[in-house]
């Protein structure tokens, strides 16, 4: 199955032949740019997502709403959007984060507006503002992430803590990932963690993370570590997604926060 | 008892975690319809998975046709793939509908798209995944009335057990008609024999259960359908013909998918029906007249479809845009309004002339990957027999200005296993290749030459009923390989690569396509083997449609090598896209003779009959060029 390739048929591309019957090209003139960044949830049905449907679906709500998006230059022209980190299918988030880049002002809260009802309930814009355009992006700005998983358990309170207290204790987690083995190295990404009962056999597991573009921590990868550590198993760990956990049945996982560090040692939204 | 109409989500989604692509079952999508309100309810199915099927236009249509019905609301389902498929039968989900996530058998009415023949197992698929009775005679009151329709209707004998009706043509109109009808009779407590008489009083609408069949008289081993005695139905159900196509909205899709699709854009459709009248197409019969949307009407849905769905790309679609009268001025104004968008307009076939490069060039950027043509066969004695109006100066004319606008690939369409090939013709298709890229190598710079490439993509001939070839017998298997190995060993240049369809797939389309009601069997047993999918190369297997055949006594490799006579009955001619059977036979021995057969569009009309029987005719908006 093919798809005929992306971004052709653009109009920059003008200044072709004398057959060619499009406009003249126009001088290329430094564009005064937006930098319009916009936090939005991943939530409900839709957190079954994968990352690329997940910013596809995006560039399609900027056009739907009519935001005066730029257009990069070059062979394949596209939108100039950037994303943070990607998140796992399965998993939602109350504070995903892109930049788009416009071409004139909106006011903030008109653009948001705009996003909003152009947008899925289940992946609503909820926070928008302007950010500098030379700032840096959103991957290297994002350095703490906090991630909340609600899971179902037949242990007790201080056996999945004194399980996790281990788990946290341990360098890295090997695993595997398309056949490559690979390692989560927990001792940089792990910063602290909580975890509370939520009712019966529920609780909630707070996870305070480093990321950087090293490296990040995958929930699910210490949830399989843990699940192992429960039931006292050195059964191998493949990352796929969702896992199968045998003594944690069922889990959802939940991104909370997405900060950076600010000057003086204190996190700072992105926004 | 009818199932209950209820959102049965919660238990589809604890598998959601287990299967590739959770967005195919997901729903939620921008654009998608509920009406939570109606009193009547319709379940539109195409037969493949949700990233295929939902961009099918045929359906977007009757999405859009059947939901503006007041009080009837008009759901979408696809077919899981294997892996759902087999997860929910493990699990006891039945299959649900995206919208309301409910049982498909709860819908007073499930509507299959049929694409092509190698849909066949997958009705039965979802059928069963329903729970619904695969066999219309199997169904009870409170089962949904199961419904057939799309472009490969005009053999629907083989299909006939599995379907409780069918629509014939065009259904902008009918569905609306059949809803209403349908909710009419029920609400009026008719049984379902009385609704299914009912339907078929609907012009276009065809109930294999009120037909028998027969072999009186001269006619093919399938015999051929007539009423029974005491039903008042048509001998011959001719197509529906929407009344007014230009008086259509040009914009019909309104659903966004999450998931990335095969065609991930917005369709417009400019034009319906091609009189080029090649001989081997069935499309180029049955989709006639010829009709043309104005550039207004065009410009104006593009623009509103985009707001609205937020595509980047849009296709204008039809069997031949570059046909379109005014097919430069609707380009060029597109390329004017989508100017620094980063969107970007498509075409789906080039005609083989210049005129088809020049079109190519206005809808290509900078990049140039490679431009597609279709010669379909490769000596002029071949493309006279199908009718196919290009010579090989319109070949060379029009390779040649692509090389020099700056493309570098080609791709050709051929196919083999035409009436009237010889091994010759077989060669013909590798020298044409060869020539082809050849002339590229002398019209280009030095710098370009090695990048030059040439793929060809040789397909099976399949006899397709309601064309001038529908006589015609499917080239022996044996031979179509030795075709294929021959064609293979006669390219000279590296740079030109040849892919050919598998002829164990072509063989059961064959089969599929000449049969009559004796092929519900087979297709049943392929099922029951574990057939499903058979489109996907990977899931199809000849063997199991073999096994199938033999416990019935069937040979296929027979069926699809054995011509029908040309005066006996076809199990297909109770079902009628309004071309008259003295035209098909005129046209058969003109091909024979080598003679061809002009456009109507572009000459005077060519007698095919199609205008006078259904009270149609062609609309242009322009003068065709």
């Amino acid at each position: 199955m093919t798809r005929k390739a992306k971004g052709s048929g653009n109009s920059n591309t003008a200044e072709k032949t004398a057959k060619q019957l499009r406009s003249a090209p126009r001088p290329a003139i430094e564009q005064t740019l937006f930098r319009l960044r916009v936090r939005y949830v991943k939530q409900g049905r839709l957190a079954y997502l994968g990352h690329l449907e997940v910013i596809h679906s995006i560039e399609r709500a900027i056009r739907r709403a009519g935001l005066p998006y730029a257009v990069s230059q070059g062979f394949s022209p596209h939108m100039r959007v950037g994303y943070t980190s990607a998140l796992p299918v399965g998993t939602s988030s109350t504070c995903e984060w892109f930049d788009v880049f416009l071409t004139a002002l909106v006011p903030g809260p008109e653009a948001l507006e705009r996003l909003v009802r152009a947008s899925a309930p289940d992946l609503r814009p909820v926070q928008a503002g302007y950010v500098g355009v030379r700032d840096p992006a959103l991957t290297a700005l994002i350095t703490r992430v906090g991630y909340r998983i609600d899971l179902s358990c037949g242990m007790s309170l201080e056996e999945l803590k004194a399980s996790m207290a281990a788990v946290s204790e341990l360098a890295e987690i090997p695993y595997e990932r398309s056949g490559k083995q690979k390692v989560l190295d927990l001792a940089k990404t792990l910063g602290s963690w909580e975890l509370e009962p939520a009712g019966e056999g529920a609780f909630h597991l707070v996870l305070h993370t480093r990321a950087d573009n090293e490296g990040s921590l995958r929930p699910e990868i210490l949830l399989a570590r843990l699940d192992r550590e429960l039931r006292g198993s050195t059964d191998a760990i493949a990352s796929t997604g969702i896992q199968d956990l045998e003594s944690i049945p069922v889990y959802r996982v939940e991104r909370i926060y997405q900060r950076g560090m600010g000057e003086h040692g204190a996190t700072v939204d992105p926004l | 008892m009818r199932v209950a109409y209820e959102d049965r989500f919660h238990e589809l989604e604890p598998l959601l975690a287990h299967v590739e692509k959770p967005s195919r079952y997901i729903d939620h999508e921008w654009g998608a319809i509920r009406k939570d309100d109606a009193d009547y309810r319709c379940c539109l199915v195409y037969p493949d998975v949700y990233e295929v099927g939902l961009p099918n236009q045929g359906l977007a249509i009757l999405y859009q046709c059947a939901n503006a019905v007041p009080g009837v609301a008009c759901e979408r389902a696809y077919v899981p793939w294997i892996d759902m498929a087999d997860a929910m039968r493990a699990a006891g989900v039945p299959l649900l509908s995206l919208e309301g996530a409910a049982p498909l058998a709860s819908f007073d009415l499930v509507g299959f798209q049929i694409p092509h023949e190698m849909a066949a197992t997958n009705y039965l698929e979802a059928l069963d995944l329903a729970g619904i009775p695969l066999h219309a005679d199997e169904r009870g009151e409170g089962d949904p009335i199961v419904i057939g329709g799309g472009p490969s209707v005009f053999n629907p004998e083989p299909l006939a057990a599995f379907f409780d009706a069918f629509l014939i043509g065009e259904g902008e109109e009918a569905i609306a008609e059949i809803c209403r009808e349908h909710r009419r009779l029920r609400d009026a407590g008719a049984s379902r024999l009385e609704v299914l008489r009912g339907l078929a009083r609907l012009r276009g609408v065809y109930v294999p259960s009120l037909y028998r069949l027969s072999h009186e008289g001269p006619c093919t081993p399938s015999g051929y359908a007539v009423p029974r005695v005491g039903e008042d139905v048509p001998p011959v159900v001719y197509k529906r013909v929407v009344e007014d196509f230009g008086g259509t909205d040009a914009l019909t899709q309104s659903v966004v998918p999450f998931a990335q699709l095969v065609h991930d854009r917005l369709s417009v459709e400019v034009l319906r029906g091609c009189a080029r009248g090649c001989r081997f197409c069935q499309a180029g019969i049955t989709y006639r007249p010829v009709r043309e949307r104005t550039p207004d009407q065009i410009v104006s849905a593009v623009s509103r479809g985009l707001s609205a769905t937020g595509y980047d790309e849009v296709s204008l679609t039809s069997l031949s845009t570059t046909d379109h009268s005014c097919c430069r001025a609707i380009l060029r104004r597109l390329n004017r309004r989508l100017e620094d968008t980063g969107i970007s307009v498509s075409i789906p076939s080039q005609r083989l002339d210049s005129f088809g490069v020049d079109m190519a060039l206005e809808v290509a950027g900078e990049k140039k990957g490679g431009l597609t043509f279709a010669p379909e066969a490769g000596s002029q004695r071949m493309r006279d027999i199908i009718n196919k109006n290009v010579t090989e100066e319109d070949l060379d004319r029009a390779a040649r200005a692509a090389y020099l606008e700056g493309w570098n690939r080609m791709k050709l369409y051929f196919m083999m296993g035409l009436p009237g090939e010889t091994d010759d013709d077989v060669v013909a298709i590798a020298n044409l290749a060869d020539h082809v890229l050849e002339l590229g190598r002398e019209v280009v710079s030095k710098a370009r030459r090695g990048s030059l490439s040439v793929s060809i993509s040789v397909s099976v001939f399949i006899p397709k009923p309601h064309t001038p070839f529908q006589w015609c017998a499917q080239l022996d298997y044996e031979d179509v390989k030795r075709r294929q190995k021959l064609l293979l060993e006669s390219v000279r240049n590296r740079a030109v690569r040849v892919h050919c369809h598998d002829a164990s797939t072509s063989l059961v389309e064959a089969v599929l396509s000449r049969m009559g009601r004796e092929a519900a069997g087979l297709i049943e047993g392929a099922w029951r083997r574990g057939q499903r999918f058979d489109a996907w190369t990977e899931q199809f297997n000849l063997d199991n449609w073999i096994a199938a055949g033999e416990e019935l006594g069937l040979d296929l490799y027979g069926i699809a090598h054995e011509p029908f006579d040309l005066d006996a009955l076809l199990p297909w001619d109770h079902v009628s896209p309004g071309s008259s059977k003295g035209f098909m036979q005129r046209e058969y021995r003109r091909a024979l003779a080598g003679e061809t057969t002009p456009d109507c569009t572009r000459t005077s009309c060519t007698g095919c009959g199609v205008c006078p029987t259904l009270g149609v005719r062609n609309v242009l908006v322009g003068e065709r060029v």
